[in-house]
């Protein structure tokens, strides 16, 4: 997590509030984890671990400081356990969810009911396989099934053998190609590359030198920007086309991405929640802060700022009228 | 810093007993020249190994039928079936069954408040006020150069514009620290005073240092919650167990006739832990908490894989935009944190730079910096200073990404080009023997060792700790694993050896390596990775690479301090019987080294077994990417039995390595 703007006032709220936690301890034996020390003025993002969300994170908590007079506190922990965070009450909001039906089963309405379902943020995303663009010069059909299939052995390693490489990503994403490589018998073995950062170096590196690669990937991705990257058509999903892990024959689906709120944040129904509950925006506009931050190297705050400033009628309507000003 | 993750034998410990415990035995077996050779450790470990080949050979041979083939997963899968079903209920329970209402949340919630409280303290003292306390505190402990090295410190962590982030770090190692040592130094002394409790907790310490911090993340996760309290508990494992063993030696190793003699006098056990133990035993105990400081350092990157925050924050954001230059600052502030904790505190332990203050002014000294200290948190708040501008910050990352670049492309063909010979030539097909052979041979084969270096019980210990990797349901991946782990140790130790000798050959190269080692055992891994990756390509080398930079130093270090420790005489002997360079070390210093050498072995191999996980986020698979699905899919079961896996190959290879050694 990262502290913004320590805030004196910050200091004394944080003093009051140790003393009420220590009469709770002492005044009742049962302690529920949100009787964990919180700054009732101090909204907790979760930060999943890409650019993409963390560009949106950005953005949001810069309005809240700046437009909206809050403290912001964003918490750097990957997809699954920001949901576990928001059930133990440590987190007030993911601002970019890829799904996680089952997720939404265990702490939402229907299981624990400590989270609620926010709606779509204006995001739509993509899951998919990914080629370079000069491979699509080269051989013409890579770009589908087929071609991958008629291919594999051109995307072999010395880590694959004779077994053409996929490259997968960061264990913690969502993943069915081996249901894929299954279904449509690909003649594809699966390295985990165990990171995004090392899956976008060797891509980088294999770009560099125009090889063959082939990997997981998604959209918006910051790294469009930099390279072009074809995705490969397999069919399109449909639903429960991805019921068995081992044999999925279809792609991934496309989502609409949507917001989580921690339950008690969303009915005490603050300015802050009322702003995060009427943000949406754009791929476009999302990549424009993400590329600030991955390419050009600026920090996250003054990306989000250089945005802000730049396009106040993108964002004055999410503020809730009575905290403008 | 000695060593930064000592591995299950603290040297302290190990490097007691007699060095030379088994040379007689050795002389013995040379003098009956004819089956000599059969009676030598090395022939009977390469015939072992040789059957291991065969059955392999065979199982290959017949088709692999079931009986020749792998490990069967069936309780394996009843396992890690229980694991999940122990994460779901307590999902399900947390804030309703009484073992939390009244037990495991008070736990939380209290490092929780603890860590955000010591965060505020810090934000509260204002930056010109916690420079000013922390130097003033290492000039008053250890002199004035530690002070400078402290204000250099803080002005890393300001100008590379990551003072808050080093705050809130070290909040979290504080509080660990202190909870680390509130726990640990009464149980080391337990310990030191109790043989039965000695052994009974010998075991569990092995058991927390060889399980890899990331396992037990998850747990740690589920039972205190996310963020602070399940990063403090993660910190306190880890850095809790060197308290406890060497507060128990430095007990243990207090004149037994100071104690006799105090006995004698009629004093209370109380009064001779007081008056005597404590008070001798000051000064290792004081190295201990220096080493639990240093791991709890250590900690700091993979606790913020659950919300810890801080410097290692900053380390994962400049990786999830691959700016290694980024990765490095704020890397460069956790090893600067810690060589300055290294030297207050080491300074603290041996007690001879504090300063001599002249006894008028020594009652006065620590009211005066106080008030000092004060007057400036007060001046500065007034003047509404808090965190460190932004503004006033340099980056150094742009040189450090282009001088990455360059190296990149002048050897990134060659290194690529040896990463595939290693692949082709030495990985697979070690992976494939240790996967591919009938299980039950391998588990005999892995006794076979034990008891070949270390006799009966190790055999025991050995083969059973082989044998569950299979019962965890994990074997295939673990013998992958194994396989990654003994090639990178061959490699650490191949160049390790070489380099120690060197050092101990060339007082200049033994002084250039000493920074350099020091900063290699406390840069954080995740730093480096990400260069292998661009220099060896995704895969089991790059993770080879990382493990091999992580614990190349305390294998230096050792083969260099044991090759100096030869005794002078010895050297001068041989010198004077006309001894080429050659001669001397190699029938002189090496085999007088034996017992510094054995322990280089034994830790290289356990350094690169911790890196193991880590290796795994740069495509190394098997056991550490198990471990990491299994923490970021909440899949307890899978992330459990993996890690635990890990913890059972380092007993294997640990007990077989240092066998005769510490239970002769």
């Amino acid at each position: 997590m990262r502290e913004r703007n320590p805030d004196r006032r910050r200091s004394t709220v944080v003093a009051a509030l140790a003393a009420l936690c220590a009469v709770v301890l002492l005044s009742s034996c049962a302690v529920r984890t949100t009787s964990m020390l919180r700054d009732p003025n101090t909204v907790r993002i979760a930060l999943n671990g890409w650019v993409g969300y963390e560009a949106s994170a950005a953005v949001l908590s810069y309005l809240l400081e700046h437009e909206m007079g809050y403290q912001t506190q964003l918490m750097r922990i990957d997809e699954q356990p920001s949901w576990q965070a928001m059930d133990q009450g440590a987190v007030d909001v993911i601002v970019e969810n890829w799904g996680h039906e089952d997720l939404m089963e265990l702490y939402g309405p229907q299981g624990n009911g400590t989270v609620v379902d926010g709606g779509p943020n204006g995001n739509k995303g993509t899951l998919g396989w990914y080629v370079p663009e000069y491979l699509v010069e080269e051989y013409p059909d890579i770009d589908t099934v087929e071609g991958i299939k008629k291919h594999a052995e051109i995307f072999a390693t010395s880590e694959t053998g004779d077994k053409g490489q996929f490259l997968g990503g960061d264990p913690g994403f969502v993943t069915q190609d081996q249901g894929m490589i299954n279904h449509f018998d690909l003649n594809l073995e699966i390295v985990y590359a165990g990171s995004e950062a090392a899956q976008i170096t060797e891509v980088r590196e294999r770009y560099k030198a125009r090889e063959p690669v082939l990997f997981y990937f998604y959209e918006p991705q910051w790294l469009f920007e930099e390279l072009d990257l074809v995705h490969v058509d397999f069919p399109d999903y449909h639903e429960g086309c991805d019921a068995d892990l081992k044999d999925v024959a279809c792609d991934y689906p496309s989502y609409d991405l949507n917001k989580i709120f921690r339950k008690g944040f969303a009915e005490e129904g603050g300015p802050a929640y009322r702003m995060l509950d009427s943000w949406q925006w754009t791929n476009s506009q999302q990549n424009a802060v993400a590329r600030m931050i991955a390419q050009e190297g600026m920090d996250p705050d003054e990306a989000a700022e250089k945005w802000v400033r730049a396009n106040p009628d993108v964002w004055q309507d999410w503020i809730p009228a009575e905290a403008q000003g | 810093m000695t060593t930064a993750r000592p591995a299950p034998s603290a040297p302290a410990e190990t490097a007691a007993p007699s060095p030379s415990g088994r040379a007689p035995a050795g002389g013995a077996a040379r003098r009956s020249r004819g089956t000599a050779w059969l009676a030598n450790r090395w022939v009977q470990a390469a015939a072992a190994l040789a059957v291991l080949a065969a059955g392999y050979a065979v199982a290959r041979a017949l088709g692999t039928p079931a009986w020749l083939g792998t490990f069967p997963d069936a309780t394996g899968q009843w396992l890690i079936a229980r694991l999940d079903g122990v994460y779901t209920w307590i999902v399900a329970n947390r804030n309703s069954s009484p073992l939390f209402l009244y037990g495991l949340n008070y736990v939380s919630v209290g490092l929780g408040s603890a860590v955000v409280l010591v965060n505020q303290a810090l934000v509260l003292l204002t930056w010109p006020g916690v420079v000013f306390l922390g130097t003033l505190a290492a000039w008053r402990v250890a002199g004035w150069r530690v002070a400078l090295l402290v204000l250099a410190t803080f002005a890393v962590f300001a100008l590379i514009g990551l003072w808050n982030e080093a705050m809130t770090t070290l909040a979290l190692i504080t509080t660990s620290v202190l909870i680390a040592l509130i726990i640990g130094i009464p149980l080391g002394i337990l310990a030191g005073r109790s043989d039965g409790f000695h052994r009974a907790v010998r075991p569990v310490l092995d058991f927390l240092q060889i399980m890899p911090a990331f396992a037990y993340l998850m747990p740690m996760l589920l039972l205190f919650g996310i963020g602070n309290p399940a990063a403090a508990v993660a910190t306190f494992v880890y850095a809790v167990p060197p308290a406890v063993r060497i507060t128990a030696l430095a007990i243990r190793n207090v004149d037994a006739g100071a104690v006799e003699a105090t006995t004698s006098l009629g004093s209370t056990p109380w009064q001779i832990l007081t008056k005597v133990q404590l008070p001798m035993a000051k000064r290792t105990i004081l190295l201990g908490v220096n080493q639990t400081i240093m791991l709890a350092v250590s900690m700091v990157v993979i606790a913020s894989v659950i919300g810890a925050g801080g410097l290692g924050d900053a380390i994962y954001q400049a990786l999830s935009k691959v700016n290694v230059g980024q990765a490095v600052e704020a890397g460069a502030a956790i090893v600067l944190m810690a060589i300055a904790l290294d030297r207050v505190t080491g300074a603290a332990g041996d007690g001879t730079r504090t300063p001599v203050l002249p006894p008028a002014w020594r009652r006065w000294a620590p009211a005066v910096g106080l008030a000092a200290a004060a007057a400036v948190v007060a001046a500065a708040r007034l003047a509404g200073i808090e965190g460190w501008p932004p503004a006033w910050s340099v980056s150094v990352s742009g040189p450090i990404n282009t001088a990455q670049q360059a190296v990149q492309s002048a050897i990134g063909d060659a290194t690529g080009a040896f990463g595939d010979l290693l692949l082709v030539g030495v990985l697979n097909p070690l992976s494939a023997l240790l996967t591919g052979a009938p299980w039950w041979l391998v588990v005999l084969v892995a006794a076979a060792l034990g008891a070949i270096f270390g006799g009966w019980r190790i055999a025991a210990t050995a083969g059973a700790a082989v044998l569950a990797t299979g019962l965890l349901g994990v074997w295939e991946n673990s013998m992958d694993t194994l396989s990654q782990v003994l090639v990178a140790a061959a490699v650490t130790l191949a160049v390790g050896v070489a380099v120690g000798i060197l050092a101990a050959r060339s007082d200049v190269l033994a002084a250039i390596l000493r920074p350099v080692l020091d900063a290699m055992q406390t840069l954080p891994p995740f730093v480096y990775l990400i260069p292998a990756v661009a220099l060896f390509s995704v895969g089991r080398v790059p993770a080879l690479a990382a493990s091999v930079v992580f614990a190349l130093p305390p294998v230096i270090r050792l083969v260099n301090d044991g090759i100096r420790g030869v005794s002078a005489p010895a050297v001068e002997a041989a010198v004077s019987q006309g001894s080429t360079g050659g001669q001397l070390l190699t029938k002189v210093q090496l085999p007088l080294a034996r017992s510094s050498l054995l322990l280089a072995v034994n830790q290289g191999i356990m350094m690169v077994l911790s890196m193991v996980v880590m290796g795994a986020l740069v495509g190394a698979g098997s056991l550490g990417y198990d471990v990491v699905f299994g923490l970021k899919q909440n899949q307890l079961g899978l992330g459990l039995t993996s890690g635990l896996a890990i913890v059972c190959l380092g007993i294997f290879l640990d007990r077989v390595t240092q066998g005769r050694r510490s239970h002769a």
